[in-house]
């Protein structure tokens, strides 16, 4: 891959007072590569995942985004840009159904003012076809029969699904997932990991990954970056990570 | 949704009720519509964004005074002071709302909002050079386009009017993507901000609209009361604006309209003795919390599909 | 002008001891329950009216119609508890907020319905006297109030510092679901709490019927001055609440001495606003407000 990175991290730290959660990371993601990020408790994936998003802004350092500058962003700028996130534990809106979940993940793509509203411009059209959109994602994924259901109500593995159909929405080159196989099935683990090939390999969406379900990281990372002490151990394909007498020290402590 | 074109019916059969009524049942009806627009912006910022803001009334008041002193002091005919009163409500709405932009929330914020609102009451008492202080103000006849709005009659089409108008809008609002923001961001604001939403914006945007809505309500009680005190604004009042949210249903605009209703119509069922409104509307909404927590607005959606709004919660 | 500091600060403080009682025991419920009881200011005004009846109604000696209007607002405040907040203790923070605003609504109307408007002057059990200490005028009313509130302080610290008792509700107010592991019934401990709270605030009330006229509009200034000293204690810091009472005391007369009178009526207004605003973790709180 010689072609300009996706998302490129140099040198990026944040501290908490006087605890430093990220140490100087850097690291390049292409399009159509998944990324992923390890390490133990406390290593800082957490935090250095958040920076990237904008939810946790780096004390020092730069995130580039296609070319772009984006330390600093908000969370809902980087999103703009075409970087989308899921969250560790249930990112969804539990009172909205799936559909309208993903409609709101499409927020931006409806194009409707407030002063059109006030005017008495109906939005009619722009909500049908995001409407049609919407419904269209959610039978890509399988799961179309479940677009009229609250999300609170849905299994773990429906609700994760349809918080990677929302973060699609908008077709965004970069997508950033926290632990997404967290309780879920063996079956439905295995099926996360056919979406999340698919995604980088067919359609080119890099991903950044944090992952603890190693089996899973080894099973769809191109790459594994070790994050211990909020310092960069490693940075190697999966295979040769397995073997890295750096990680196991980072997991097993000093031996 | 079909059914729901038959709404635009309601106001046309509320056409010829005044020939009904007598003047005091008028005056009832009147309240109960100027009640509406307060129902609806409340339940804007509380019900659908879902933030504890308690300043409603502050939004009220500076409706009512707004419209009521430059009727008194410029001489501007009422019509005319509609949209100024709009603007100051909505003024106090983006105010309220600067806390929540900085992060405050839930008891903190509805403690904030509950000390600004007493603020503004207190502003009422003391700059009586512009309100009357304590005894407050004689608010003159309205007048639109020269035409005397000098019986309740009259003003109930005005009011009927504007309150369409406001129904109509917020409809439209709450179910473009903007209202699915607002619930969005009550459910969780900060996938929100991650789904592209400028969550801060959208905040500022329901209170302001919240406090704009609630602004014309207040233009609407100068006139239809004629006499403005800052007694009007202070906690019961605020108790009497929840009440109307809680029992007609939170998130939903049905729910303000049947509350702004009931809660104008249930302390006139009894002989009126101080300190009954607010024992009145304590336990109305302690039942409805026990019972019935999606208020009035549940069963009718119950009883028909077409009072199933879209936004609306249960 | 300087010369009146210490007055100032004397009688400040004695209005701050009962800024600080009021805190106190809304503090002592929103601690156990984490739910900031709205309902609270008419609870300390039923206090205040209970001893009224019980003492100018009944004709009881001035102690024991305190301490039935203690008893009873404690029975109020653990059955408004158990009856009414326990059932919707999962349900969104809305309706907890509106269901403690709802009772206190309740209390007040029930409050006018029996007395009007009419306004009730204080109770005066003991003689009205005022004391020359060097330059500083100390009334009865300030040797009452700042001793009553001194005693009941050093009573609570003692229960909660030394007695088991005490360590088992500090124990819960740290982790509730530590105590639910080794026993404890959560739900009555709220109850309890509660209970805590409402005759703590009666307590207050009692103070409040000796030096001010009662209306039935007392809760609602009553409450906003709670929370103000509260703000500036740091919500849930049970010394804040005190620390804060006592601030807000002094710095109403000094505002209202030094720069204009009306600092007296709306310092309770102004205080929860911009302390939040300038720290929203209240001056010596922890952090409260939305993060990732």
């Amino acid at each position: 891959m010689t072609d300009a990175p996706l998302l490129s991290v140099r040198d990026v730290t944040v501290r908490f007072g006087g605890l430093v959660a990220v140490d100087a990371v850097s690291f390049d993601l292409h399009a159509g590569e998944i990324c992923a990020l390890i390490g133990p408790n406390g290593a800082g994936k957490t935090t250095l995942f958040n920076a990237v998003a904008g939810n946790v802004v780096a004390d020092g350092g730069n995130i580039r985004f296609r070319g772009e500058e984006i330390a600093g962003l908000t969370p809902h700028e980087i999103s703009a840009r075409g970087a989308r996130r899921t969250f560790q534990n249930g990112g969804l809106f539990p009172e909205l159904t799936a559909l309208e979940n993903v409609l709101v993940g499409l927020h931006a793509q409806v194009a409707s003012s407030f002063l059109g509203l006030l005017l008495g411009r109906r939005s009619a059209v722009a909500e049908a076809s995001a409407t049609a959109r919407a419904r269209e994602l959610l039978s890509t994924m399988g799961i179309a029969s479940i677009a009229e259901r609250k999300t609170g109500a849905l299994s773990g593995g429906q609700q994760r699904m349809v918080e990677i159909v929302r973060a699609l929405a908008t077709n965004p080159p970069l997508l950033l997932l926290d632990e997404p196989a967290v309780g879920l099935a063996p079956a439905a683990r295995q099926r996360l990991a056919d979406v999340i090939r698919d995604l980088a390999h067919r359609r080119g969406i890099g991903i950044l990954l944090i992952e603890h379900a190693i089996e899973l990281v080894m099973s769809v990372a191109d790459r594994v970056i070790v994050l211990n002490d909020g310092r960069k151990v490693a940075d190697a394909p999966p295979e040769q990570v397995r073997a890295d007498r750096a990680v196991l020290e980072a997991y097993l402590g000093h031996a | 949704m079909k059914g729901r074109r038959a709404f635009w019916l309601l106001p046309l059969a509320l056409l010829p009720v005044p020939l009904l009524l007598n003047p005091y049942q008028q005056y009832v009806l009147n309240t109960a519509l100027l009640y509406v627009p307060v129902g609806i912006g409340f339940n804007l910022v509380v019900g659908n964004l879902g933030l504890l803001a308690f300043s409603n009334v502050a939004y009220f008041g500076l409706g009512a005074y707004t419209s009521g002193v430059l009727m008194v002091q410029i001489g501007l005919p009422w019509w005319l002071t509609v949209i100024p009163a709009a603007l100051m409500g909505g003024a106090g709405g983006a105010i309220a709302s600067i806390p929540a932009l900085r992060g405050v929330r839930l008891f903190y914020l509805a403690i904030m909002t509950l000390a600004f609102g007493e603020l503004m009451r207190w502003t009422y008492i003391r700059w009586e050079s512009l309100t009357g202080g304590s005894m407050g103000m004689a608010v003159p006849t309205a007048t639109l386009f020269g035409w005397a709005l000098d019986t309740d009659r009259r003003r109930f089409y005005v009011f009927l009017a504007l309150v369409v108008l406001i129904v109509a809008i917020t409809d439209r609002l709450l179910r473009s993507r903007f209202g699915r923001a607002f619930l969005a961001i009550k459910d969780n604001e900060i996938a929100a901000a991650a789904m592209g939403i400028p969550t801060d914006r959208y905040i500022v945007l329901a209170f302001a609209w919240g406090g704009a809505v609630v602004g014309v309500g207040g233009a609407m009680l100068a006139i239809s009361v004629g006499h403005l005190t800052p007694v009007s604004f202070d906690l019961t009042e605020l108790i009497r604006q929840f009440a109307i949210i809680m029992v007609g249903g939170l998130a939903s605009l049905a729910g303000a309209i049947v509350g702004a209703v009931i809660i104008t119509a249930a302390p006139q069922v009894f002989i009126s003795f101080p300190g009954f409104d607010e024992l009145v509307f304590g336990l109305l909404i302690v039942l409805v919390i026990l019972f019935l927590p999606r208020g009035l607005a549940s069963l009718l959606a119950r009883l028909h599909p077409a009072f199933v709004e879209r936004y609306y919660r249960d | 002008m300087l010369a009146l500091l210490p007055q100032l600060v004397v009688s400040g403080t004695s209005t701050g001891m009962l800024y600080a009682l009021i805190a106190l025991s809304m503090t002592v419920a929103y601690r156990a329950t984490t739910v900031v009881n709205f309902g609270h200011g008419d609870m300390v005004a039923a206090g205040a009216y209970a001893v009224f009846v019980f003492g100018l109604g009944f004709g009881l000696p001035f102690l024991i119609a305190m301490t039935l209007a203690i008893a009873l607002l404690f029975t109020a405040g653990f059955a408004a508890q158990r009856l009414l907040l326990q059932p919707i203790v999962a349900g969104p923070h809305l309706s907890l907020a509106m269901m403690a605003l709802a009772i206190g609504y309740t209390v007040r109307g029930a409050l006018r319905l029996e007395w009007g408007n009419e306004t009730i002057n204080p109770l005066r059990p003991y003689p009205q006297d005022a004391y020359l200490f060097g330059n500083i005028v100390v009334t009865t009313d300030d040797v009452v109030i700042g001793g009553c509130v001194l005693l009941l302080l050093a009573a609570l610290f003692l229960l909660f510092q030394v007695t088991p008792l005490g360590k088992v509700i500090q124990a819960t107010f740290q982790s509730q679901r530590g105590a639910a592991l080794v026993g404890i019934n959560v739900p009555l401990f709220h109850a309890l709490m509660w209970g805590g709270g409402a005759a703590l605030g009666a307590i207050g009330g009692v103070m409040l019927s000796l030096i001010t006229p009662l209306t039935p509009d007392l809760g609602q200034w009553t409450l906003i001055q709670g929370f103000a000293a509260m703000t500036l204690g740091g919500f849930g810091s049970l010394g804040g609440a005190v620390a804060g009472g006592i601030l807000l005391g002094i710095t109403e007369k000094l505002l209202g001495f030094y720069i204009n009178t009306v600092f007296i009526e709306i310092t309770g207004y102004l205080v929860p606003i911009l302390v939040l605003m300038l720290r929203p973790q209240g001056l010596f709180g922890r952090r409260a407000v939305l993060r990732v």
